[in-house]
């Protein structure tokens, strides 16, 4: 038999303690004496990287910041966009809720005809209580339609352009409409003034009137189609030495707000001036 | 030429805004009338009689607006041009005194004239009180905007006509 050579052997004591090691590793058996051994090299990797981040940031950094204002501003671009497209969606949401709210007004009268328009104005005036509409005369607008929304009565056309056209709200001093009490049998007028308020006027003091009481128009001298919201009585003004009791009403239509309105196209007034003796405006 | 020219656009500008925007900020029950404050502040500064031509273009303009008659806003922008042209250069040589002057007679004009056709066609209102609801609010309003009108009325006459200045 030949003798094993010392370097064959010197090589097998080798593996077997590789062999060893990596058995022991990967059993665990050395992981606490790797541990003694890693832990300061892992320390001193530690140090050594905090030490080698803080001089690369220290030299990389001003070029971050200006790329940052400039990503921060190219975020802010973008945030400014977005809102102003929030605002406008919520825009077209209100004029679409406005415009769905006279939709169902428009539905639940389907005798009525109408044509729904914006408002782009005031008269200049503040003696007057006007609004101008999108719509005129190629629309279909004619002198004297009534102007309503989903919440009541607003008034009637007084003048047309071929684009527009100028309503005469009820609140107006010059503006008359004919109402009855909607729970009773009764007449009366509810009458504009210079401030804007409107007041119950002409109303016979037998009625028993109640702060509350809604008013719809009654159709009478042919101005406005019947059963129309007016507005609900708010203070009563009763005194016994008067022929007619008179009240402060509270307007159904905030004119003060008003965006958009429907107009009465196939409502025909009465002209029943000659009947009074009126002169024909 | 160009200052009777510009006063057409101008006009229809301050019209639009005047219906859209400035009526709608009330104080009480007045507003201020920008179309008046524009035609004073040209006229505070215009030795001439293009003030007239801008009374006639913003009264033209604010008559097919309002349903008032057409001639309440033309005689009382005509008024307020005619007494900038008689007081050119004569209170204190200070156009700003002129012009805070004319612009308290040109709106007691317009209102007084405004109350007369009401009470005349039979609106119930009462002299003292609309003076003090509608009137005294508009002067505070039309001061207001008194200042930014004449800075901008300065600035577009500037431009309209380089090396006119009678301040």
């Amino acid at each position: 038999m030949k003798p094993v050579s010392p370097g064959t052997l010197r090589n097998a004591v080798v593996v077997f303690l590789v062999v060893g090691i990596l058995f022991l590793a990967v059993s665990g058996f050395l992981r606490p004496f790797l541990g003694v051994i890693m832990d300061p090299f892992v320390a001193a990797q530690r140090w050594l990287s905090e030490r080698f981040m803080a001089v690369y940031d220290f030299f990389t950094l001003p070029r971050d910041v200006t790329e940052l204002i400039q990503r921060n501003n190219e975020l802010e671009d973008e945030v400014a966009n977005l809102q102003s497209q929030i605002i406008q969606l919520q825009q077209q949401l209100r004029e679409a809720d406005i415009l769905y709210s006279l939709l169902d007004y428009a539905r639940s009268r389907p005798a009525d005809q109408y044509t729904a328009a914006a408002v782009i104005g005031r008269d200049p005036s503040p003696f007057l209580q006007y609004i101008i509409i999108d719509h005129g005369s190629d629309d279909g607008i004619r002198y004297g339609m009534p102007v309503v929304t989903q919440q009541g009565l607003v008034g009637r056309i007084e003048a047309v352009t071929a684009s527009a056209s100028r309503v005469q709200l009820i609140s107006d001093a010059g503006s008359t409409v004919n109402v009855s009490l909607q729970n009773q049998a009764a007449d009366a007028l509810v009458q504009g003034s210079i401030s804007g308020d409107i007041t119950l006027e002409m109303l016979d003091q037998s009625v028993s009137l109640t702060a509350g009481d809604i008013l719809l128009t009654s159709g009478l001298g042919g101005n406005y189609p019947s059963d129309i919201l007016v507005g609900q009585v708010v203070d009563i003004q009763k005194t016994e030495n008067e022929l007619f009791q008179s009240a402060f009403i509270q307007p159904m239509v905030d004119f003060n707000t008003l965006r958009a309105v429907l107009v009465i196209t196939n409502f025909q007034t009465t002209n029943i001036s000659p009947l009074t003796g009126e002169t024909v405006q | 030429m160009i200052a009777n020219f510009i006063s057409i656009p101008v006009m229809l500008l301050l019209s639009v805004l005047q219906s859209t925007a400035v009526s709608r900020i009330t104080l009480i029950h007045g507003s201020a009338d920008l179309i008046l404050l524009a035609v004073a502040a040209w006229g505070v500064k215009e030795r001439g009689y293009t003030a007239f031509l801008w009374a006639l273009a913003g009264g033209l303009f604010i008559s097919i607006i309002t349903a008032m008659p057409f001639y309440i806003p033309l005689i009382s922008y005509m008024s307020v041009a005619l007494m900038a042209k008689i007081l050119f250069g004569r209170i204190w040589q200070s156009p700003l005194f002129m012009l805070i002057a004319i612009i308290f007679a040109g709106t007691l004009i317009e209102h007084l004239m405004s109350i007369f056709y009401l009470q005349v066609n039979g609106v119930e209102l009462e002299l003292v009180q609309s003076l003090q609801d509608f009137t005294l609010p508009s002067l505070l309003l039309n001061f207001f905007f008194l200042f930014p009108m004449y800075v901008l009325i300065s600035d577009l006459r500037k431009w309209a006509l380089p090396g006119e200045e009678y301040e």
